[in-house]
């Protein structure tokens, strides 16, 4: 069993090892790679907008609780809803290049398929 | 395989380990640096590594199984007697193979981040793979120029090994270190994320969101292992009951102490922003003191029950951390700017102070653990004197600390998140005060005819106005205790009813309520759910305030009473094994009603390749209310006579059902969201993937098994084992003192206080002792007589005076000074607290819109 498991994860070893050094030694692009990176940039204001979000529904919940009174809800649901605005708003206009290229993209492919 | 050689090829394959992580390393670095089709290679990389590491160990497993006695590690740690299931726990039985495991688990955890990491966090990945390597290349270069598990013996090879120590040859063995190692290796992968967002500056919430999980994965690990030692000590008959205090184990409760600060200071940063510095100053002392811990174990440098033999790897220690040290500040101070606040605590009352507070006390204990674990050294190198500083001393100060603690634990639930009004606080205080007072009450009024008196006997540690207060404390320390208890579970119960009623007044059913709030609140109600199961330990260590134990001599058919007990010693009975003979000896728990009330067989177990060290089995039987714990001393073979030493130890089952408690809340709040089923099933339909849910739900199989695997053990043998083969005696709370302040001075027991100690030196000397105390010699002066005799470090306490008092003054000063610190950085952020408006306001129409978008994202929130 120890032998055939300590064949098995050598061959994997290797093998994982020549793929590595393969793509290593090439300098394409890997499919997906950019489209990850140009995403990443947006993760950040997506996080912030589910964190807002999750912040306005629980306040709301320890308002209905009896925790927070109605002045002090108010005046941070208020607070929360703006930031919330502006990271909508910022979202929308980062959107604006994705959607470009979105567009070329599918642009390209219609001329490539004639 | 033998023909392959396997001293040589086992470590060909550690090199081969060193140079794939360097490559992969090297690959990562390239991808962060502008070269993202490196990503790709650098992820191959890691598999090829983590699989190389899985060979090594295969091939380390597979020369126990032959037993290879060529390897000086297969030599020490097996023979040819033992059982294949313990040849395999040998791999961790000693230093060198518990490295290779240790690089193994962290293979484990990088393997399964960075195919987690797949389509996530691009940026940070390269970085991520590259710490991890890191960590990797550095057990590698241990393993290869200090501690090679592969190394063999210089002239002739023996035919049979020396056998792993009977002490770890238990189901134990099998569990608790792979459990704690899972917990210390765990905390690289969140750290690594911490290093890949310190790299690239992308410090908002981003990295905190990734490495949630991983966090909560190590946390959990951790809290799992640390228990798991608590009950394979308690079994453990002479170290100490479940915790001593050890370095060892002070070693793992650290990290625990600074990754539970985190675990709730984080929360902060992801709600509000702020702390950003504090949560990277938390995380990277987390793993830093995983690193110091494993240092402070493997070097040898302190004495300890657990310590592997002192070694060269030391120095390999103090390099890692140093650069450690060097590599965090820096990058800290480079992006200290980017570490800025968004935001500012607004109010003192909330939810935020009380997080501030908790870690506080938790950073507080750390810091009195750290410095009374390396007190020694420091006195050491400080005036050349050795001391020791024993469990009487933790005891005394944690406890006071530890219920500040559990009052934050009740306390915070019922604090609203960044601002709470004082009449919102007293009117959500009520009920668990009331609560708290009136268990108080009931203790006080009642405590002393149920056997749990509201106030114990005062024991000082030392002979001044600070072991006074100390001692009254901790006399006290009972009956605040269990208020305490009841308080929080108050408060908890009240936050679900709370939220029911929120839920039931929409016209849910009550049960209907209480699923609906969990699952759409599991980490919040998980983390309560937590904090009941600690309020269960706390319980069970509050129980050892009424330990009662008494020792006699029997012969078949005699009893003894002791408690609410009876125990009857029925007869000796002999078994053998091809490992070892057993002794047992049959003995009935029998109730006041006269009915028998269970049976136990406490034992001595002799083995065949340690004969000269016979091992006692430590028979229990465990019920809520109390364990009666039996200890065979000695047997008579001829006549049969036996003496046996019985404790009843109440509330001690509390503590394991804590832990469960705690485990099922962890699990909770680990769980993922109906959302990110959802968000899995639409990333990938149908094959597998990592991802949150398959990392949970690994997690709960893994540790399923394992308490399956616990049961089952426990089922078959509910003993354990210790070398320690005589028994304690105590007459009086005098003696219990003034033993618990003098260490065994043999030279060959782990210097365990003679209240504890039972081998047969401090049997004399306890002798010695309550000659001198019959005689009418003051305590002080026998404390100080046995400190001339033996050195400073005879004495499990050091004194309250000149450099020894630094050993509580400095953290208490140090928490001073923080409190003080805390409350005026919580007002200068209160008056710098503002409204932030935006550009969107100006525009009616547009500010419409946007609600008009909230509130549908909310409702999306709400149903998912």
């Amino acid at each position: 069993m120890f032998v055939v498991g300590a064949a098995l994860a050598l061959v994997a070893a290797l093998v994982s090892l020549w793929l590595s050094l393969s793509l290593a030694l090439s300098d394409e692009l890997v499919a997906g790679a950019r489209a990850q990176l140009t995403t990443d940039a947006r993760l950040g204001l997506l996080t912030e907008k589910e964190n807002l979000l999750q912040e306005i529904r629980d306040i709301a919940f320890e308002h209905d609780a009896g925790k927070l009174s109605d002045a002090d809800y108010n005046e941070i649901n208020a607070k929360l809803r703006a930031q919330a605005r502006h990271v909508l708003h910022e979202l929308d206009v980062g959107a604006g290049p994705f959607r470009d290229e979105a567009e070329a993209l599918i642009a390209e492919r219609l001329s490539d398929e004639g | 395989m033998l023909s392959l050689d396997i001293p040589f090829f086992g470590t060909l394959v550690l090199c081969l380990v060193l140079i794939s992580a360097s490559y992969t390393m090297a690959v990562s670095i390239g991808a962060g640096r502008g070269r993202p089709h490196l990503l790709p290679a650098a992820r191959w990389g890691t598999y090829a590594t983590c699989a190389l590491v899985l060979v090594a160990v295969l091939v380390l497993a597979y020369a126990f199984q032959v037993h290879d006695f060529r390897i000086r590690y297969v030599a020490r740690y097996s023979d040819r007697s033992m059982p294949w299931w313990y040849l395999v726990t040998s791999l961790w039985g000693g230093q060198d193979g518990s490295l290779l495991w240790w690089a193994f688990l962290l293979s484990g955890y990088t393997f399964v981040a960075v195919r987690w990491l797949r389509g996530r966090y691009s940026e940070l990945q390269p970085w991520v793979i590259a710490t991890l390597m890191s960590i990797l290349i550095f057990f590698a270069v241990l393993m290869l120029f200090a501690a090679n598990p592969f190394a063999t013996y210089i002239r002739t090879t023996p035919g049979d090994g020396e056998g792993l120590n009977p002490l770890l040859q238990n189901y134990w063995m099998a569990i608790h270190p792979p459990t704690l190692y899972m917990g210390f290796v765990g905390w690289s992968v969140p750290f690594a994320i911490l290093v890949a967002a310190l790299i690239t500056g992308r410090l908002g919430n981003e990295w905190v969101r990734a490495a949630r999980l991983w966090s909560m994965i190590a946390w959990t690990f951790l809290s799992i292992g640390l228990l798991l030692g608590c009950l394979w000590s308690y079994e453990e008959l002479g170290w100490g009951g479940y915790w001593a205090w050890d370095p060892v184990e002070n070693a793992s409760f650290m990290p625990w102490l600074v990754g539970t600060a985190y675990l709730h200071s984080v929360l902060i940063q992801e709600r509000r922003q702020m702390m950003k510095v504090w949560n990277v100053f938390l995380l990277s002392l987390t793993f830093f003191l995983t690193i110091f811990g494993t240092f402070l174990t493997r070097s040898g440098l302190i004495a300890s029950v657990h310590s592997f033999a002192r070694s060269d790897i030391g120095q390999y220690f103090v390099w890692y951390m140093a650069f450690l040290l060097i590599a965090i500040a820096a990058l800290m101070i480079w992006r200290l700017p980017k570490l800025k606040a968004d935001n500012e605590i607004e109010s003192l009352v909330s939810r935020e102070f009380a997080f501030l507070l908790n870690n506080w006390v938790l950073l507080g204990m750390m810091v009195f653990v750290l410095i009374a674990t390396t007190f020694p050294l420091l006195s050491q190198w400080m005036r050349g004197e050795e001391v020791t500083v024993g469990p009487g001393f933790y005891n005394k100060w944690m406890v006071p600390l530890g219920i500040v603690l559990l009052f934050l634990a009740g306390l915070g639930p019922l604090v609203a998140w960044r601002k709470a009004t004082g009449s919102k606080l007293l009117r959500a205080m009520a009920f668990p005060v009331a609560v708290g007072l009136g268990v108080a009450l009931l203790q006080v009024l009642f405590g002393t005819r149920f056997g749990f008196p509201a106030v114990v006997e005062p024991t000082e540690i030392y002979d001044t106005a600070t072991g006074t207060v100390l001692a009254w404390m901790s006399a006290v320390a009972p009956v605040v205790s269990f208020a305490t208890c009841a308080f929080v579970l108050a408060s908890v119960g009240q936050e679900f009813w709370r939220g029911m009623r929120v839920r039931m007044r929409k016209g849910e059913a009550a049960a209907t309520a209480l699923a609906n709030l969990v699952s759409k609140g599991r980490r919040r109600y998980g983390g309560y759910i937590v904090h009941v199961g600690i309020v269960f330990m706390f319980i069970g260590f509050t129980g050892a305030a009424y330990d009662v134990e008494q020792e006699r001599a029997l012969r078949p058919g005699e009893s003894m009473a002791i408690g609410r007990h009876t125990v009857r010693y029925d007869q000796p009975r002999m078994e053998t094994d091809p490992n070892k003979r057993m002794i047992f000896t049959d003995m009935t728990i029998i109730d006041k009603a006269g009915n028998e009330d269970g049976q136990v067989a406490p034992a001595k177990f002799i083995y065949r390749t340690h004969p000269q060290m016979p091992t006692t089995e430590v028979a229990i039987r465990s019920r809520p209310i109390e364990d009666v714990y039996v200890i065979m001393s000695t047997v008579d073979p001829s006549t049969q006579r036996g003496t046996f030493r019985i404790i009843i130890r109440p509330l001690v089952a509390w503590i394991w059902l804590g832990g469960i408690v705690l485990l099922f809340g962890a699990l909770l709040g680990m769980w993922p969201t109906g959302r990110e089923l959802l968000r899995e099933e639409a990333a990938s339909p149908r094959r597998f993937r990592f991802s949150p849910v398959t990392a949970v739900v690994g997690l709960a199989i893994l540790i399923a098994t394992m308490l399956a695997w616990v049961g089952v053990a426990s089922a078959q043998n509910d003993s354990s084992s210790t070398l320690h083969a005589g028994s304690v005696v105590i007459n009086d709370p005098v003696e219990r003192q003034l033993f618990g302040r003098l260490l065994c001075q043999c030279g060959d027991c782990a210097r365990l206080p003679l209240d504890t100690c039972a081998c047969g030196w401090a049997d004399d000397k306890r002798i010695e002792i309550r000659e001198q105390l019959a005689a009418g010699v003051e305590p002080t002066k026998i404390q100080e007589s046995y400190r001339a005799q033996y050195g400073a470090a005879a004495l499990a306490i050091p004194s309250d005076e000149g450099l020894d008092r630094a050993l509580w003054a400095v953290p208490i000063a140090a928490m001073a000074f923080a409190v003080g610190f805390i409350v005026l950085l919580g007002r200068r952020w209160q008056r710098r607290g503002a409204v932030s408006s935006t550009s969107i306001d100006s525009d009616p129409d547009e500010k419409l819109e946007y609600d008009s978008r909230l509130d549908s994202e909310l409702e999306r929130l709400e149903e998912s």
